[in-house]
């Protein structure tokens, strides 16, 4: 049924009836009673093709805008190849968006921040679902030997374009400029999805506490990495970027136990 | 669980009108019935929102994605998912479709009819059986609108949801607008088939709207007022139900707030008027377990 609905049109119709009833060995009255109807099959091919292509649409609208065909061909495919797997329609445009990042990357006609964009918008939807129950902020005294406790919404998305900075709006299409982009990614405790703009040694610090890493590992790991000296003006600037995120809900404490280590 | 009873004309919660409900003041509406896999799994706004509703108004599941009659068992960890919202939700019964929503791996989001036979009788019951131990309260199956046959049939409809009802024990969410788009769209007499269901093991009813393609089939679209054959067919069935609850379902084309409420308003009248005529009145709606 899954090949009836979101497999590709083939030259005998929208839904193959005979060749899915001969490669699947449906034969006598169950297959005449499909024969029978098949004109009414195509009602379910797009009720359910309707379905998951809003779910996507509502996701990830300005993608959609920018890419037109591109991206119904994408999604004809992703619907053929792979289809949905999760019980949850939420869930759609993650699978969809894992389905197509290695096949986008090698298609010319795809422009190069399609992916980043369409990774960005899909976080509205994908950190504002992100179970986690709301949680004070709290900054516990810094102790360079113990990691941080974050919330579990919080993340460092990375992106090539700057395509936080393009409009809301939906039928806007210019596109974005290329600029290696850091943003930090957080649910706060009144359920909004908040965007921070971080600097590169922010955004590298930020990825290692959340991976685990003590302070003093994650703040040697992110000097190390951009070339900088450990000094004064950077263990000053950590802790300001710490006490906001604490304020703001996404620090919640010291981190329990032993770090996980994240080898360069 | 204490028994309890739910009577009266609920809403369908959609995220359209949720913050009036959640701000506003007390609404006439019986209780609001909600989709588990809209909530389950996941953080946010949403659950919240819902948890402060469940304590002003009661909450009844209805489910999508359970496909009672796929050839595979429902993945463990949903069902263990599901069970762990049922008891946050605190649901008296949870109800599913009498339908396929898997094939395979993939999950197709919609309602695809089962062959009206033995075969799909019993792998139907066995499952519903083993579920409603699993999720620890009734699980109510509801009849669906479907547009075409994927195989012979060995009974008419109505005999395959007597069968699956009285073999598995569950009772039935019946859905009379499904019962009068089938009708219109394969040709049959909508009141001969409610009267060949097994009406004594109603615990819910829904009604919804539908609308006429230019083919001429009609779709169970949800994003209509309710016709007045509908509200015909409701009021039918409840003189013989007795007061089971009613459920106004809208999914597509949301009005504001304001028009369902009069929609229910409507709803209710026909309620009382044939509550006041069931014989079963004194029965009521109501699960224990």
């Amino acid at each position: 049924m899954a090949e009836l609905v979101l497999g590709r049109e083939s030259p005998e119709g929208p839904v193959a009836v005979n060749a899915w009833l001969a490669r699947h060995g449906v034969s006598g009255g169950d297959a005449e009673a499909v024969r029978r109807e098949a004109a009414r099959l195509s009602v379910y091919r797009g009720l359910v093709r309707g379905r998951l292509r809003e779910a996507v649409e509502i996701a990830i609208p300005r993608t959609r805008t920018r890419l037109g065909a591109l991206f119904d061909e994408y999604f004809a495919r992703y619907l053929a190849e792979r289809g949905p797997r999760s019980h949850y329609l939420r869930d759609v445009t993650t699978e969809f968006l894992e389905f197509v990042a290695p096949l986008v990357a090698g298609d010319p006609r795809v422009p190069p921040w399609a992916l980043d964009l369409a990774r960005h918008e899909a976080l509205d939807i994908f950190v504002g679902s992100l179970a986690d129950a709301p949680k004070a902020g709290v900054l516990p005294e810094l102790d360079p030997d113990r990691g941080l406790a974050f919330s579990a919404t919080a993340r460092v998305a990375r992106y090539a374009f700057a395509v936080h900075r393009l409009s809301e709006d939906p039928g806007d299409t210019s596109e974005p400029e290329s600029s290696p982009t850091a943003l930090f990614v957080y649910r706060s405790p009144e359920h909004d999805v908040r965007y921070l703009e971080v600097t590169p040694l922010a955004a590298v610090l930020l990825e290692r506490l959340l991976s685990g890493e003590t302070l003093r590992e994650a703040l040697e790991h992110a000097t190390r990495e951009l070339g900088v000296p450990l000094d004064g003006a950077v263990l000053d600037g950590a802790a300001r970027v710490l006490s906001d995120l604490a304020e703001r809900g996404a620090v919640v404490g010291a981190r329990e136990g032993g770090s996980t280590t994240v080898r360069t | 669980m204490s028994e309890r009873r739910i009577r009266g004309v609920g809403l369908g919660l959609r995220w359209e009108f949720l913050e009036e409900v959640l701000d506003g003041p007390a609404l006439d509406i019986a209780f609001f019935e909600v989709s588990p896999e809209n909530y389950m799994r996941r953080g946010g706004y949403y659950p919240a929102a819902l948890e402060r509703i469940g304590e002003r108004y009661p909450i009844v599941t209805h489910g999508l994605t359970l496909s009672l009659g796929s050839a595979d068992d429902p993945d463990p960890s949903f069902v263990r998912d599901l069970s762990v919202e049922l008891d946050r939700l605190d649901t008296p019964w949870h109800s599913d479709h009498l339908s396929f929503t898997s094939a395979g791996e993939t999950v197709l989001h919609e309602l695809f009819p089962l062959p009206f036979d033995e075969a799909s009788v019993r792998r139907v019951s066995d499952r519903v059986r083993r579920l409603t131990d699993e999720l620890r309260r009734p699980v109510a199956l509801e009849n669906i609108t479907y547009y075409a046959h994927f195989g012979a049939r060995t009974m008419s409809e109505a005999e395959f949801i007597s069968r699956v009802v009285e073999s598995s024990g569950a009772p039935l969410l019946l859905d009379v607008n499904n019962v009068y788009v089938n009708a219109q769209n394969f040709g049959f007499d909508p009141r001969r088939h409610l009267a060949e269901l097994p009406l004594d093991r109603v615990i819910e009813v829904h009604v919804a709207g539908h609308a006429k393609q230019a083919s001429g089939l009609i779709l169970d679209n949800h994003g209509t007022p309710v016709a007045s054959p509908v509200f015909e067919l409701l009021e039918w069935t409840l003189e013989r139900t007795g007061p089971v609850p009613v459920l106004l379902e809208r999914d597509n084309d949301v009005p504001e707030l304001a028009a369902l409420l009069e929609e229910i308003r409507a709803l209710r009248t026909v309620y009382e008027r044939a509550v006041g005529c069931s014989k079963k009145a004194e029965t009521g709606a109501h699960a224990s377990a």
